[in-house]
């Protein structure tokens, strides 16, 4: 086998050059436009009331203040309370998406029946799903089981995105797990469910830690639901709670609304970076609900 | 010993045999999640159809069998049809926008080396915003009064006058999509970058060797590459935009009038702003089925590739 001389090399010179030039300056002005709003969000929380809304605005923050942050907490609106029930919505909602689409995802993997064709292209299908056409009936069926202004109402909302979703992306991850181990497994006597939670679940961790990061992502997002299915502050999540408190009183608080949006990106661009190596097979499963 | 199919010749996809060799249970545990899809998905969607024939207040216990009376009303509703325009053109031009974005990041990053790579995470951040923070952050920026958007563009005189981003003719749509492509490009850019990273490196060597240069290599050998790619992602995206409420709704609320109104903020609107479920029905109604035929495509397309 040769060992060819790396082409690169020929082609030294002009064109060479001219191509990095291009190279750089497409990659430095698509920096500026990815990373410029993203700027403008952290340096408008720093800034006091008074320079936020200034009609002739400051590039950076000239009165460098933690205030908007301090306000968050301590002012009108109850962001703690909406940073609450979001946290707490969003992980229970990846619990439960979690186990029963382990379960799911595994019998379509794994199982026999005629219709596991059919039924599985049916929960991809529902991804696609508006959710806002789904949202008149559930809100007179929660209405119906005073579930209105509740978690479980909230929760039982969410499965209707985070399951069909879970349970097509557990598939996928059992469909590449060789069949071998669990028939290893089996001849060395363990029952069926055994080699369920002793062998298979603890190989699939990585599939289990992704799903939930997804649908913990999902529910964060959502603002349909919470905006629909609890209009009381005390059980209101962080998209419907800041849209109506921004789009009411707040109005013009810039620099508190900047401070709240920080602090509601800042769970979710930490989990994406924990998971981006399987982001993409994770949005081929099934893209973000939109809604 | 259970004796299966040869080992060797299960490499494509799993067997499927399992229930006949008296494994019910297996089928049983998707029971769980059918039954909550039951509730929450199949139940709302036939209730819709039914309820797209009745005239339904929200908050009232009376309602009444109208018959076809509301698809009637659908069909001379003007607008529906600017709802139904106003997807299309704000699906098209995202999908369109965040894939040429994402193209081109993803072909001039792969040639980035060492600690640039960091910048290529950087530039994903976008996607792990919060959608809603987009819709409050482009408001902002957008704003006529004090949004730094008008302010360069007052400050370096590129315009006379500020541009009326949220609130005048066909600039609130622009503006919506201009934040959408922000926060939807880093897909492509992901999907782009796998599918680059997943051709042969002997072809882009033979290429090279025969003297092709770069524009040549990205026209004639790596695009031909991304076509799988582009086209999931691009279904994929124009499901997911198609059902888009959460940046529209915070940026504009669907307006000026119905400006920005997309056919998921029109079901919205008139369900919990009107509170005419009937009617809300039956454009959703309406609506599920012109997405179906989206889905078909969809599924079609993905069956064919895994094939």
């Amino acid at each position: 086998m040769t060992v060819e001389e790396r082409p690169t090399k020929h082609r030294g010179g002009r064109r060479a050059w001219f191509t990095r030039v291009c190279v750089v300056v497409t990659v430095a002005l698509f920096a500026v436009w990815t990373l410029w709003p993203l700027y403008w969000m952290a340096a408008t929380s720093l800034k006091s009331p008074l320079e936020a809304t200034r009609l002739d605005p400051t590039l950076w923050p000239h009165s460098f203040t933690f205030a908007n942050f301090r306000a968050l907490f301590t002012g009108t609106v109850p962001f703690g309370t909406y940073l609450f029930n979001s946290m707490f919505t969003a992980l229970v909602s990846a619990l439960v998406a979690v186990v029963v689409s382990t379960l799911c995802g595994y019998g379509f993997s794994r199982g026999g029946y005629r219709l596991t064709g059919v039924t599985s292209i049916a929960v991809l299908a529902t991804q696609m799903l508006p959710l806002v056409v789904l949202i008149g009936p559930l809100y007179l069926l929660l209405l119906k089981a005073h579930l209105l202004n509740t978690y479980l109402g909230l929760i039982i909302g969410y499965t209707s995105f985070s399951v069909p979703f879970g349970a097509w992306m557990m598939k996928g991850f059992f469909d590449a797990m060789p069949r071998e181990i669990e028939e290893a497994a089996r001849v060395d006597g363990n029952g069926r469910l055994g080699v369920l939670f002793r062998v298979v679940v603890p190989l699939s961790v990585p599939g289990l830690v992704t799903t939930a990061v997804f649908v913990f992502m999902n529910t964060w997002n959502n603002l349909l639901y919470p905006l629909t299915l609890a209009s009381t502050d005390s059980r209101q999540t962080l998209p419907a709670g800041l849209m109506q408190s921004f789009s009411g009183t707040f109005k013009t608080d810039w620099g508190g609304m900047m401070a709240a949006a920080l602090i509601t990106s800042l769970p979710l661009v930490i989990a994406f970076f924990a998971v981006q190596r399987f982001m993409v097979r994770g949005m081929t499963a099934g893209a973000f609900a939109g809604t | 010993m259970t004796v299966d199919a040869p080992v060797a010749a299960d490499t494509a996809r799993p067997p499927r045999r399992n229930s006949r060799r008296g494994e019910p249970w297996l089928d049983w545990m998707t029971l769980p999640a059918l039954v909550i899809l039951a509730v929450v998905i199949a139940y709302p969607i036939i209730r819709t159809v039914l309820t797209s024939f009745y005239d339904y207040p929200l908050f009232n216990p009376e309602h009444s069998f109208i018959g076809v009376r509301n698809y009637h009303r659908l069909a001379s509703d003007t607008v529906f049809w600017q709802a139904l325009r106003n997807t299309v053109v704000y699906t098209a031009a995202s999908v369109l926008g965040a894939m040429l974005i994402g193209l081109t990041l993803a072909l001039v990053t792969e040639r980035l080396r060492g600690p640039w790579r960091v910048l290529r995470g950087a530039l994903l951040t976008p996607w792990a915003v919060p959608v809603i923070v987009v819709g409050f952050l482009f408001r902002f920026m957008f704003d006529e009064q004090g949004g730094v958007v008008d302010a360069v563009l007052l400050r370096t005189h590129t315009t006379g006058t500020a541009v009326p981003w949220l609130t005048g003719g066909y600039w609130p749509m622009i503006s919506v999509v201009i934040a959408n492509i922000w926060s939807q490009a880093p897909f492509f850019l992901m999907v782009f970058t796998a599918a680059l990273g997943a051709i042969p490196p002997e072809v882009v060597e033979a290429a090279r060797i025969d003297r092709a240069g770069g524009w040549t290599l990205i026209r004639r050998i790596k695009l031909p590459y991304l076509r799988d790619a582009a086209l999931v992602g691009t279904l994929l995206m124009v499901i997911q935009n198609f059902n888009n409420f959460p940046l529209i709704w915070t940026m504009t609320g669907g307006g000026p009038a119905y400006g920005t109104t997309t056919l998921v903020v029109y079901v919205y609107r008139l369900a919990f702003t009107s509170y005419d479920l009937g009617y809300s029905s039956t454009v959703g109604a309406v609506w599920l089925v012109l997405l179906l035929a989206v889905a078909v495509v969809f599924v079609r397309v993905l069956r064919r590739r895994s094939a």
